[in-house]
């Protein structure tokens, strides 16, 4: 590897971090839609921001950016408070609005300026290597991995620091309120987390990309644990491998860097979604297939224990009686009752099944339960 | 209407063995349900007992894993057209931007068929059952503007116009004011003297026996069923609830139909 | 108007605007529906999904002709819904992950088929990125008759199937509980908003057709209580949009899609504010009158309460320091002045104040109704 391709790399898992953090939070918070929205926003930010410094690798321009990204939630909060829309329309309002006047803005700049709305949607992390930091004449490697790092960090600090505060807020908005702790304190603040880590990853994987990176990784976590901090951890750790995994797809197909790493992503949740340990499809039908039987012989020893004693009981523990009425296939319905007899829980006397002693109290146990 | 002869002698309602978990976890768990002809039958139990969940699985809504829906004999699939249902008002979207007199003509759509669209008999019609619950003023009102009785009423007036022989309610007096609440008493008692079946989810124990003829006490399983007089005891109460009424205000000395739920 | 008679004689600008009337109505009409079944983000989603089906049928096909492209994108945007609705339905994944999930991966896959098409030297890559953020001027006649033409057939099927689609958007339970299938509906009604959004694609482009979708319906329903109105509107004011967007755009030569996306928010934004009934202006006048009548009358019998000290002499001036401490200086001239006017109060030479014969009469009118109604005074 060369080392510009190093460099892309490492911005590449630095960019996929940092989503992550803030991402986790979205998505627990119900609120991954908001990360689509401000993403594209923070255009608007930059804009902005642009006209008042003229400089396209100025600081202000992430202020502007975080600031138009609360902007964006603000405006949502109130048409959707209005109560003439409902949420999930005031974001459906809100961001294409505020990115179109964005987009109109970026083409009156006339074509001089690098910033154009096709790199606003795609990013180019490719030229993250050339746009170098020199402080004092040394190379210290490039800007962009300096800025995401430095988000990262500041992700990193804010969610250790608020930890119990975003957690409590996150769980029971209600009672955090009760406790003095602001729900809406920690709402504005997470989104300017959002905000500021969608601005600093729009130059590298750009406006819709970002969403893939904040998104994803948590998602694929949520279905591998439940427990906030490693589901944080392995965000991470899930987000910063689709980053390795997209940049070779890209190298592969010689495609855009930053479409192959939401592949990547894409591809990557689809596969915890199959075949995480507890919650994956595979694991959850195999348990299903597992459960279906001790459930149809519970369900067999609750019918004979419901019916055992009463008038109907001749005709309720006839065997085919069980075909008829818990709609069970014959061969089915044999097995079931094969093996609650194999297991010691049912007899078989005159053509009627009658419950074991055992039978009985596993039948007991399982209503009450 | 063919189906209208249909009913014979057989129970009203008929469910057997019904059974139905989510994700393992059992909800109904062998349950029966018996509902003669022209009778009020109340639904009672605690929150999660499976009492809307029944309902629902009687209505064809959700599959059970095991068991069977009988109406007036014939499966319930064969008999959808003698069967109108009330759901609770809180599941739909109020502010949809339609009328009074709108919802209650959906009730009509069933015997419209595909395509075809209400018309002028329609519409009279569930003019009509407007005016039955007591609401013709309110026709052309937006319905998010009806208070939750009225709203309640509406829903009522779209279960009158299917003209059903069985009306499945699920917590019709929940939320609604003192006027609507006499309003439905007096509307349930009329479907009874006409002959018709209801079945409603009902919360409060007070007036079980005051409205009802018939209750059948589900906790997950059915632990009572049959006419309120004999069902309705402080012993079967007790089973329903578990330890929850008996820990209320002398439950245990069983006097009066009152726990303080 | 040189635009105006433009619009009759040039070729590109009739074009434009009758595709962009057409794009508007379509999805103004469908849009209503998703709109009503909190589906707004959902055709966010489906639209970003349709780029990789557009990239692939050009792949595929190596045509650029509207119908392949479109066909292309309906398929993508379509098993994203599928594949949104099942994973929210088969894990404990939530819907708007799912969405944001989806929506970002199938863009990013479909950056990636673009890009790869753009590295081949035979692809001709002009056209495709348009579909980004659409281009009202690259439109041609085949396009407009394309999307007419399946437009119309979305058109069609919320004709035919109205009531059962307003009984599923609004109560699917009691649909179900009439014997309508209501899955099967659901699916069919989710496969016409990706018809609303197909036919924009070019014109508004995936990035912002969600709001084409969206805008119409949320202004169309501050006009109104009526599903029949709110969707014919929503289409008329999609169609205005469409074409004023379209045309804003052509002859100020900015982006299409946003344009568009700006004209057709305006209309939400002066229908949430001025649309009658709902209009947050009237709404804001109404509170702010009846909180004015409130004042007024309480002036009104403050007035009465010091002539009933006079006994007889009802008109008997009253200096009104003691009330201005009350009720606040200027709450008690703007009062008085109204009441004035109104005819109900007399101001005296000597600086002081009462009420008229009808400004008392007046007052005992209202205190007679406040007390017939419960209020306390």
């Amino acid at each position: 590897m060369t080392s510009a391709q190093i460099d892309v790399l490492l911005v590449a898992i630095v960019v996929a971090a940092a989503c992550a953090v803030p991402g986790t939070f979205l998505v627990l918070r119900r609120m991954a839609m908001m990360s689509d929205a401000i993403s594209h926003t923070v255009l608007l930010g930059i804009v902005l921001a642009f006209f008042v410094v003229a400089d396209l690798s100025s600081p202000i321009l992430i202020v502007g950016a975080a600031l138009v990204g609360l902007l964006t939630v603000l405006l949502v909060e109130t048409v959707s408070r209005t109560g003439l829309v409902r949420e999930d329309t005031a974001i459906g309002l809100v961001f294409p609005a505020l990115f179109s006047i964005a987009v109109i803005l970026i083409s009156s700049l006339a074509g001089n300026v690098h910033l154009d709305s096709d790199a606003v949607l795609l990013g180019e992390i490719a030229f993250a290597p050339f746009n170098r930091f020199t402080p004092f004449g040394g190379d210290l490697g490039p800007i962009a991995l300096w800025v995401m790092g430095a988000i990262l960090v500041i992700n990193l600090a804010c969610t250790a620091l608020f930890f119990k505060e975003l957690k409590l807020a996150t769980f029971d908005p209600a009672l955090a309120a009760a406790l003095g702790f602001s729900p809406a304190l920690v709402h504005y603040g997470l989104m300017a987390l959002v905000s500021v880590t969608a601005v600093g990853a729009f130059d590298a994987v750009g406006s819709i990309l970002v969403v893939a990176l904040m998104v994803g990784p948590p998602a694929a976590a949520y279905l591998l644990t439940d427990r906030l901090p490693r589901m944080l951890g392995l965000s991470i750790v899930i987000g910063a491998a689709s980053a390795v995994g997209g940049y070779w797809l890209a190298r592969l197909l010689d495609a855009n860097i930053a479409g192959s790493m939401a592949t990547v992503v894409g591809i990557a949740f689809l596969l915890v979604l199959l075949l995480a340990p507890q919650r994956g499809l595979v694991a959850t039908a195999r348990r299903r297939r597992r459960q279906r039987w001790s459930f149809a012989r519970q369900m067999l020893l609750i019918h004979l224990a419901t019916h055992e004693g009463t008038p109907a009981e001749a005709d309720e523990s006839r065997p085919d009686h069980m075909q008829r009425h818990m709609r069970w296939p014959p061969t089915f319905a044999n097995r079931v009752v094969q093996t609650a007899t194999e297991r010691g829980l049912i007899v078989l006397e005159h053509d009627q099944l009658r419950l074991t002693p055992q039978g009985r109290e596993t039948a007991r146990v399982a209503v009450v339960s | 209407m063919s189906v209208r002869l249909r009913t014979g002698n057989a129970l009203a309602v008929q469910a057997t063995d019904l059974t139905l978990a989510y994700q393992q976890r059992p909800v109904l768990w062998d349950v029966d349900l018996e509902v003669p002809q022209g009778v009020l039958m109340a639904i009672v139990g605690p929150n999660g007992a499976g009492k809307t969940t029944l309902l629902r699985t009687v209505l064809g809504l959700l599959r059970p894993a095991a068991g069977e829906v009988r109406v007036f004999g014939r499966p319930y699939a064969e008999q959808r057209q003698l069967v109108a249902y009330v759901p609770q008002r809180g599941s739909v979207d109020w502010d949809f931007p339609t009328t009074a007199l709108d919802i209650v003509t959906m009730g009509t759509y069933s015997g419209l068929g595909w395509v075809k669209r209400p018309g002028a008999s329609e519409r009279s019609r569930a003019t009509a059952a407007l005016t039955q619950v007591g609401m013709q003023a309110y026709a052309n009102r937006q319905i998010s503007q009806l208070s939750g009785g009225q709203q309640q009423r509406v829903f009522l007036a779209r279960a009158l116009v299917q003209d059903a022989q069985v009306y499945l309610m699920d917590e019709p007096f929940q939320g609604v004011d003192a006027t609507t609440e006499r309003a439905i008493v007096n509307l349930l008692r009329a479907l009874r003297a006409d002959g018709k079946t209801v079945v409603a989810v009902h919360h409060d124990l007070q007036t079980v026996a005051e409205y009802f003829d018939q209750v059948t006490l589900l906790n997950v399983r059915r632990i009572a069923a049959g006419p309120v007089d004999k069902v309705f005891t402080d012993e079967n109460l007790r089973l329903t609830y578990g330890g929850r009424v008996a820990g209320i205000g002398g439950r245990t000395n069983g006097s009066g139909h009152e726990p303080s739920l | 108007m040189d635009v105006l008679s433009d619009l009759f004689l040039d070729y590109t600008l009739r074009t434009v605007a009758l595709g962009s009337a057409a794009l508007g109505v379509v999805s103004g009409a469908l849009g209503a529906f998703a709109v009503l079944r909190r589906q707004a983000l959902l055709g966010d989603a489906m639209s970003h999904a349709a780029l990789p089906g557009v990239a692939l049928a050009f792949l595929i096909t190596g045509s650029r002709a509207p119908l392949i492209l479109m066909i292309g994108a309906a398929v993508t945007g379509w098993l994203a819904a599928v594949a949104i609705v099942s994973i929210v339905r088969a894990s404990r994944i939530k819907a708007d992950t799912a969405m944001a999930l989806m929506l970002s991966v199938c863009f990013g896959a479909g950056l990636v088929v673009l890009t790869f098409i753009q590295r081949q030297p035979a692809a001709g890559k002009a056209g495709l990125d348009r579909f980004l953020f659409g281009q009202a001027a690259a439109m041609l006649e085949s396009d407009v008759i394309t999307m007419a033409a399946v437009g119309a057939l979305g058109l069609l099927g919320v004709l035919v199937l109205w009531k059962e689609f307003k009984l599923l958007s609004f109560d699917p339970d009691f649909a179900a509980s009439l014997g309508i299938p209501t899955r099967r509906l659901d699916v069919l009604l989710t496969s016409l908003l990706v018809i609303a959004i197909v036919v924009g694609l070019k014109t508004v482009g995936v990035v912002l057709m969600s709001a084409m979708v969206v805008a119409p319906g949320a202004a169309a329903r501050q006009w109104t209580d009526r599903l029949g109105t709110m969707v014919t509107l929503s289409a008329l004011f999609g169609a205005g949009a469409g074409v004023l967007g379209a045309l804003l755009s052509t002859t100020a030569e900015t982006s299409t899609g946003p344009t568009i996306v700006l004209v057709a928010t305006g209309m939400v934004a002066v229908s949430l504010l001025f649309a009658p009934a709902r209009g947050l202006v009237w709404a804001r006048l109404r509170a702010w009158r009846s909180q004015r009548m409130l004042a007024l009358e309480a002036v009104l019998a403050d007035l009465a309460a010091l002539a009933a000290q006079h006994g007889s002499d009802a008109t008997h001036p009253h200096d009104v320091g003691a009330l201005h401490a009350v009720r606040g200086r200027v709450v008690m001239q703007r009062a008085l002045a109204e009441l004035a006017a109104e005819g109900l109060a007399q101001r005296h030479d000597g600086g002081g104040w009462s009420l008229t014969a009808q400004g008392l009469a007046e007052a005992s009118r209202l205190a007679r109704t406040r007390r017939a109604s419960g209020d306390a005074p």
